[in-house]
């Protein structure tokens, strides 16, 4: 086990090269005075010639490996280039707005996947019958629903209508007390940090404008997650060892629970693993429509207004995010299934 | 002690049926009886289709899906399982009436080690400390022959031989010293050099622990060696029943003959090579009458009705409108 996971994270550090080089490499398409916008902090400095004057300061005709060397060193160090749309460095940018997404991710995913798996079991143990067909019509459902439109329905009744779910990230006088010097920030992500603080007050502000997001996020992706437990439980009571585990007299809550849901998990693991990582990077549209800050929304304006800084850096961040994710869902695999310890 | 006594296990007029995806009832076991003794092995034979495997899972009512029991008893001491509560009969299974299967890399749980899976039916039939049924589940596998047992106990199944697999599938079908065995084509995945010592182990288990073996194969080659008595089945019904003297010596249905005359002979010319002719009927559309008629060689019309259970000697039976080599009854007329 422990073997295991150090030769997955000796691969790491070749895997993250790769996305870059791959970055790297789009990048370089553009030409050399596209690339300067990298370095411009205001429209002040284009006066003149100016911009001939910066691209040979920061050699962006130079061959590409010196090129990529010096920008790598720059990333390596934390630079990755001014962000015109956020009016900052783009990784202070980035830092600031992702624990936002993270927070929302973390609380959609949690409800998506164990309503998931726990529908989704329970559709295969009623394989065929009403509750079985109820379940997968929701799940139908709700896989079909774009969450542009399951967000503005949410946003009808639970804000229009009831008047519980506010929109946005923050209600102002939350902001200010978040915004203050009192306030300090452990996580970034606030509903952690106004208990830590002790502002409950802040901390229902905050969860009442998650609940709708949550909600949605929930809806849309439960669905997958129960289509895939429910098929492979399926499968997996299908099969022999579930026959020996009842040879063996046992009560059939332990043949489902223990030899059926271990086995059943396996591909479970994979795509709620795949669902946590598209939460990190593609709730663009949730965050939009409830008009929250966060990296998805940050970086559609940015690619939107040709912050080409922006975009590399944010390219970058998801791509380790991708990799920490896929190293997080092999460990699980590992620690569900013990023949993939082995190879 | 009379001979009624000696019976752990009868079973009278077992009917299973199957669903089809058009809803039809189709009947894989129809009206299969027999008996089996304390500390005998008792063979299933048949070829794959015949409901073989389907008549040991009812047994324990362990059919799953669309398998339903419509018709017989069980009798296990006196009580018929088909009507116990399914409570009860799951403190029967594995605690007096044990299973092995055909396959060890499917029937053994690839995310569980070999210990957590044999301790587990002790600690569900037994009073026993975790530690306690560690021990017992160490000496089980020692008991059938596989290496560094307290070392295996840790092992996942896939580090283990497909021979080492079976043998701590025995191991843990043993683990609670059931009194029936049902071994279902316990060595049909192994090679022939693992075959013999799996079958030696059985055997040695048996007079060791004085069960009694429900052996259900198709290989003639392992009844001769193991069997003390024989039922022959096909489709779905019991078609011949004797000790193995009287199956391999005086063979009465033409099936049954069939089958023998199919095992390869050394002193056989090269390149003959008998079978019955044709395949098992699929259960949907078995033959009226005598089910073997459309394949048999002593077919008349009068086959297409329904034979009857003829007692030819002993504990001899046979279903069959003409059995072969039994003169006395003479009605060969045609």
């Amino acid at each position: 086990m422990f073997f295991y996971i150090a030769r997955r994270l000796l691969f790491l550090p070749l895997t993250l090269f790769g996305i870059s080089l791959i970055i790297f490499f789009m990048f370089m398409r553009l030409s050399p005075e596209q690339r300067v916008a990298l370095y411009i902090t205001s429209p002040e400095r284009l006066r003149g010639d100016n911009v001939e004057r910066l691209i040979d300061l920061h050699g962006l005709r130079d061959p590409w490996h010196i090129q990529y060397g010096r920008w790598m060193g720059n990333v390596v160090r934390g630079n990755l280039g001014w962000s015109n749309v956020g009016k900052e460095p783009v990784y202070s940018a980035i830092m600031r707005r992702f624990p936002y997404t993270l927070e929302l991710a973390l609380y959609s995913a949690l409800p998506i996947i164990w309503l998931g798996t726990w529908l989704g079991t329970l559709s295969a143990l009623y394989h065929n019958r009403p509750l079985d067909h109820t379940l997968r019509i929701s799940a139908v459902v709700g896989w079909s629903f774009p969450d542009f439109v399951f967000g503005f329905f949410v946003l009808m009744i639970f804000y229009s209508i009831l008047g519980w779910f506010p929109p946005g990230t923050l209600g102002a006088e939350a902001d200010a007390v978040v915004k203050s010097s009192q306030f300090r920030s452990f996580t970034g992500m606030v509903t952690i940090d106004s208990l830590l603080n002790g502002r409950l007050d802040v901390f229902i502000d905050t969860a009442r404008r998650l609940a709708g997001p949550v909600l949605t996020l929930t809806y849309v992706g439960f669905a997958y997650i129960l289509r895939i437990a429910r098929s492979s439980m399926l499968e997996v009571l299908g099969r022999e060892y579930i026959r020996t585990a009842r040879s063996k007299g046992l009560e059939e809550k332990v043949v489902i629970n223990k030899h059926a849901r271990r086995n059943a998990m396996i591909p479970v693991a994979t795509v709620s693993g795949q669902t946590i990582i598209a939460l990190l990077g593609g709730t663009v549209i949730v965050e939009t429509i409830f008009n929250r800050v966060g990296i998805g929304s940050f970086m559609a304006t940015a690619a939107q207004q040709l912050d080409f800084a922006s975009v590399i850096g944010g390219s970058l961040f998801f791509g380790v995010i991708l990799v920490l994710g896929n190293l997080l869902v092999d460990v699980s695999y590992a620690l569900i299934d013990p023949r993939v310890r082995l190879d | 002690m009379s001979v009624m006594d000696n019976y752990i296990l009868q079973v009278h007029g077992l009917q299973v049926t199957f669903t089809d995806i058009e809803r039809n009832e189709i009947h894989v076991v129809d009206g299969v009886s027999f008996s089996i003794k304390q500390g005998e092995t008792l063979a299933l034979v048949g070829e794959s289709g015949c409901g073989k495997s389907v008549t040991s899972l009812a047994l324990l009512r362990l059919l799953d899906g669309n398998g339903r029991i419509r018709g017989g008893n069980v009798l296990w001491q006196g009580r018929d399982i088909l009507s116990l509560p399914l409570r009860e009969v799951r403190s029967l299974r594995g605690r007096e009436i044990a299973m092995v299967f055909q396959e060890p890399s499917s029937a053994l749980n690839p995310v569980y080690t070999i210990g957590d899976q044999i301790t587990e039916s002790m600690l569900r039939h037994q009073k026993v400390s975790p530690a306690q049924a560690k021990k017992q589940a160490e000496e089980m596998l020692r008991l059938v022959g596989i290496p560094e047992p307290r070392k295996r106990l840790e092992e996942y199944p896939h580090a283990l031989s497909g021979g080492m697999k079976q043998r701590a599938m025995i191991a843990m079908a043993l683990s609670c010293r059931p009194r029936l065995l049902i071994a279902d084509e316990p060595t049909t995945s192994l090679d022939v050099t693992i075959q013999a010592q799996i079958l030696e182990l059985i055997k040695e288990l048996q007079k060791r622990f004085h069960m009694a073996i429900l052996l259900i194969t198709h290989d003639l080659g392992i009844v001769a060696n193991m069997a003390d008595r024989i039922l022959i089945m096909y489709a779905g019904k019991v078609v011949e029943e004797g000790n193995k003297q009287d199956i391999f010596r005086r063979a009465a249905h033409p099936y049954t003959r069939g089958l023998l005359n199919s095992i390869p002979r050394m002193d056989q010319a090269k390149g003959t090579f008998a079978s019955i002719p044709g395949t098992v009927p699929d259960p949907a559309h078995f033959p009226e009458g005598c089910r073997f008629h459309n394949r048999c060689g002593e077919f008349t019309e009068t086959c297409l009705s329904e034979p009857g259970k003829i007692h030819l000697e002993n504990e001899h039976f046979v279903l069959c409108h003409y059995p072969l080599g039994q003169k006395t009854l003479g009605c060969r007329a045609k």
